[in-house]
């Protein structure tokens, strides 16, 4: 009977237990449906700025925090990638208005007036003249102002523009030790480049640049609008002729505006908590008005689970989520989620067209015997075609992108469709064909001997792994001689086996520096593009011969019609030689909580805009 | 005693050029291709990267002693270098983090160390007895259950269901007293800082975001504490001393406490050091689950990123922990066992 007692007794306070905590639990949700922190955003991330240095800056996460903190010359007309609207310019240069030239070689920009820097002083025609000065004689390696400096003065950095002025090859230029004539005819040219006139900021170019006035655009952070007195203040380049070499190419911590920012965008740097957190406050005296937000949390949240979990209590407004979580979010209340975005994008296979033989555990004996293959494997056009067809575009992009990708046309995305033929032919998964254009490869001897190669990619991404395996799997169904083995590799390893030029095939994503398809033709297919220059002095031969006049010709005219009609050829071209395989273009997704408003997508923007929110029922 | 600890001290130097050396020797088998990752990370980053200019601009295809020299040189100077993957001087990025660490390292010990010893006496006390499977069963799940699972689930029900213990190391608006000019930052604990600075609400603020990392550290360290403590404290519960003690007719509670326990405590006070040095050093899943940014998630990003600065960095941090937290231990020793003399 006790003991019955004691049982109950248990059983009650289990209940009670039980009530309470149900309680709680019922009380955070309800809690969880009220708008949580209604004047600030918290955005959970993953990543973090580089740098907040415009001049420096050239990855996503800097781009986002300086998009908010300063303001360009004009602006992208909301969601639109190719109308302008003016921002610190009170025009947008034009043929029509007269505000650029004829011949396409003077821009010129009438600067707004009253508009105040974050510290309270006004915005001058000299602020714009500097930060464009600065950015070219900066020049950092691996940074964003060559996209400045290429149409300013002809060379994307000052080395080759030295190299040119001393008569030797760039290589051969030392710039810390550079010639007092020369230091002063490079700052002459680059002062020339662009001037003051009354209220107005002149640009001489070089050529005609088409895509220059997306280049200063807003989103385009290296063409953000710095205030020079601040800057020099800061320690940055005094603006004289004879000194800029000492601010030439810095490292990171010997740039002052590193991790500095003072603009005139909606909102102020608070903090940066390296590795943690960055805090923006309202700039209330923005010339556009004040945000309505007042502060921004953009949290560095790597862990998607706790970035999930942030989202389901409200801690989060905004998060980041990669493709293969999308279900996860989707089905959460009080969430919305916004996906297959286009963008600006795509990630290519790349083939070797000259791999490197030496000590290359990637291509078996290096020969044509059924236990490796050649160097020049992939100059045979059959292989490159067959190896098109064995990719599965379908399966890859429902299965494994959850449907989150197009298939591309060519080096072009899609969201360029002006100059993406889409009634071009593009390969297609089918065995069939691959088994055809193997037969005919290496005059028949391949499909008799096969082949034995490793493809790599770098540790933890899911999706090139997959894709690699696709090829593997497919080659062996097409016939069992074809032995494709898939690897992954440490990031460093991959990285020096790039460059020594041992890699058969990699696959490498890129995405645009701004909208215009040149941006796209010149990596993949130029002599002298990022990639295309590694692809082996094969490629860059036929790339010299048979697409560097093409591109030249869409770099070179400012006709749409001639232009596109160039975009169009070369998209035959990569089709007809089979180049690469196009594998994907990926959509973008943005999550937020439905108090969130104002929200609308623009490829191009690095990112959030914060201006644009507000929170409410 | 005092010369003892002198003696200890002045071995640091010797620990930390010893490491330090070592690590550039390993650094000299990877090529300045490898070496450039730490400024290229991606494969996307590589569009803009000319590996060339990088590798010059770096100096990453100098010589690994003249590397080291240099870096030596700096450190005379007070300069450990910049990082690169924590865009930031190295020395500001450790003093940035490392309070952030050592706060839940502290809070983490000492239930760790009380916990592990009661539960461990508990046991051996109990041998085979309910107690001692309940703890057995105890420190089983401790050691099977993945920290990121037994982190996120903890999250789930604590932070999702009931809202009591959210990630990251404060809310918003704690986050907005202590960026403002009038708090003052004394240690970068933000617990202790809290009460220094006389504002309880955020001194509960940053407790409030403690108790998961540190739940999900101790019991980790707990379940391995309590095994150790429950084997030495059969083995002294067996000594001759304490059946002497218990003929005397002292009461159970002296014999378990000052007798068998305190002897039971040599090896588990090396232990408490050994883990205390740990919990410093490798909470990088719980500093990834619970956004908590401390020194653990920075040396996982350094080492794998190959940022020699970062890492010879953090690694003369922890040769200088690895000295002061033995020398506590050694002292410890002292302290509970008198036979122990160090001078």
């Amino acid at each position: 009977m006790r003991m019955d007692r004691d049982r109950l007794r248990g059983g009650a306070l289990w209940f009670f237990v039980a009530v309470v905590l149900s309680a709680v639990a019922l009380w955070s949700v309800a809690a969880g449906a009220q708008v949580k922190n209604p004047d600030s955003i918290v955005y959970a991330m993953y990543g973090e700025p580089e740098t907040l240095d415009p001049a420096f800056a050239y990855d996503t996460a800097s781009g986002e925090a300086i998009y908010n903190i300063y303001d360009n010359l004009i602006a992208y007309d909301k969601g639109s990638t190719s109308d302008f609207v003016p921002m610190l310019a009170t025009k947008v240069p034009s043929l029509k208005n007269g505000l650029i030239s004829k011949d396409g070689r003077t821009y010129i920009f009438p600067i707004r007036r009253g508009v105040k820097f974050q510290n309270g002083a006004t915005l001058t025609p000299l602020d714009v003249e500097y930060t464009f000065e600065r950015a070219m004689l900066l020049d950092p390696a691996a940074g964003p102002t060559w996209m400045i400096s290429e149409p300013l003065l002809g060379y994307a950095t000052l080395t080759e523009l030295a190299a040119h002025l001393m008569g030797v090859s760039p290589d051969k230029v030392d710039m810390k030790k550079l010639p007092a004539k020369v230091v002063r005819e490079i700052y002459d040219r680059v002062t020339r480049a662009v001037e003051v006139k009354g209220d107005n900021v002149i640009f001489h170019l070089a050529k005609p640049y088409p895509p220059f006035l997306a280049i200063l655009a807003h989103g385009a952070s290296w063409s953000a609008i710095i205030n020079k007195k601040w800057a020099i203040a800061q320690g940055a380049w005094d603006g004289l002729p004879s000194t800029w070499p000492k601010y030439h190419d810095p490292q990171p911590q010997a740039d002052p505006l590193y991790a500095k920012a003072m603009g005139t965008g909606p909102f102020k740097l608070e903090t940066w908590q390296r590795g943690s957190q960055y805090i923006l406050t309202r700039f209330d005296g923005y010339w556009q008005g004040p945000a309505k937000i007042k502060t921004v949390y953009a949290k560095k949240v790597d862990e998607f689970s706790t970035r999930l979990m942030m989202l389901q209590t409200g801690d989060a407004d905004i998060i980041m989520v990669d493709p293969p979580y999308l279900p996860q979010v989707e089905k959460l209340d009080g969430v919305r989620v916004t996906k297959s975005l286009p963008r600006l994008q795509n990630t290519t296979a790349f083939f070797n067209y000259n791999i490197d033989p030496k000590g290359n555990d990637y291509i078996g004996s290096g020969k044509l015997d059924g236990n490796g293959i050649p160097s020049d494997f992939f100059q045979d056009i059959h292989v490159r075609k067959a190896f098109n067809y064995l990719f599965d575009w379908d399966s890859y992009i429902k299965q494994v992108l959850l449907g989150q990708g197009a298939k591309p046309y060519g080096p072009v995305p899609q969201a360029m469709a002006y100059y993406v033929n889409k009634k071009a032919p593009t390969y297609s998964f089918n065995l069939e064909k691959a088994a055809e254009e193997f037969k005919q490869a290496f005059d028949g001897k391949l499909w008799q001997t096969g082949f034995k190669m490793t493809i790599t990619y770098n540790t933890g991404n899911e999706a090139r792994k997959t894709a690699c395996e696709m090829l593997a799997a497919n080659a062996a169904k097409v016939n069992p001689k074809f032995r494709i083995e898939t690897m992954a590799v440490q990031w460093p390893v991959f990285l020096q086996k790039y460059k020594a030029g041992v890699l058969p095939l990699f696959i490498i994503g890129w995405l645009a520096d701004y909208p215009d398809p040149y941006n796209f033709v010149q990596p993949y297919m130029a002599s002298t593009g990022a990639y295309g220059s590694t692809q082996g002095d094969y490629f860059v031969q036929m790339a010299r011969k048979d697409f560097d006049p093409l591109i030249d010709e869409t770099i070179n005219n400012v006709d749409p019609a001639v232009r596109r009609a160039a975009f169009f050829k070369l998209q035959e071209l990569a089709y007809e030689r089979a180049i690469d395989i196009f594998l994907v273009e990926p959509y973008g997704n943005h999550v937020e909580r439905t108090w969130v408003k104002g929200w609308y997508f623009n490829p191009v923007r690095p990112g959030e805009d914060f201006y644009i929110l507000s929170k409410g029922e | 005693m005092t010369h003892y600890i002198v003696r200890r001290l002045l071995l640091l130097p010797v620990v930390a050029f010893g490491a330090t050396l070592l690590i550039f020797i390993f650094m000299q088998f990877l090529s300045p291709y490898q070496l450039v990752s730490t400024y290229v990370r991606s494969p996307e980053e590589l569009r803009h990267a000319d590996l060339d200019t990088l590798v010059k601009k770096y100096h990453l295809d100098a010589p690994f002693y003249e590397r080291y020299f240099d870096w030596v040189g700096n450190i005379l100077h007070g300069n450990l270098g910049w990082s690169a993957t924590s865009n930031d001087w190295v020395a500001h990025s450790i003093a940035a983090r490392f309070p952030a660490t050592l706060e839940l390292a502290i809070y983490a010990a000492i239930p760790m160390a009380l916990g592990g010893i009661w539960l461990g006496t508990v046991a051996a006390v109990n041998h085979n007895r309910f107690w001692d499977h309940v703890t057995r069963i105890f420190a089983i799940i401790g050691w099977s259950l993945p920290t990121f699972v037994f982190g996120l689930v903890f999250l789930m029900v604590f932070y999702v269901w009931l809202g009591w213990f959210p990630p990251g190391r404060l809310s918003t608006w704690a986050t907005q007293v202590v960026i403002s000019p009038s708090f003052h930052a004394y240690t970068g604990m933000y617990s202790i800082d809290a009460l220094l600075n006389g504002r309880l609400d955020v001194f509960f603020n940053a407790l409030q975001h403690l108790v998961g990392p540190v739940i999900t550290l101790s019991y980790l360290y707990w379940a391995l504490l309590l095994r150790i403590t429950r084997s030495s404290m059969l083995e002294s519960l067996r000594q001759d001393y304490v059946r002497t003690a218990r003929a005397k007719g002292l009461e159970e509670s002296v014999v378990i406490k000052k007798h068998a326990r305190r002897n039971a405590l040599i090896p588990v006070a090396t232990s408490v050091g050994l883990m205390f040095l740990g919990l410093l050093a490798g909470v990088i899943i719980t500093e990834t689950v619970f956004n908590y940014p401390g020194i653990g998630l920075l040396t996982y990003q350094a080492a794998a990123q190959l940022d020699y600065p970062m890492v010879l960095g953090i690694c003369l941090l922890y040769a200088g922990l690895l000295v002061l937290v033995n020398l506590v231990v050694d002292i410890g020793y002292a302290l509970i066992d008198p036979r122990v003399s160090l001078d």
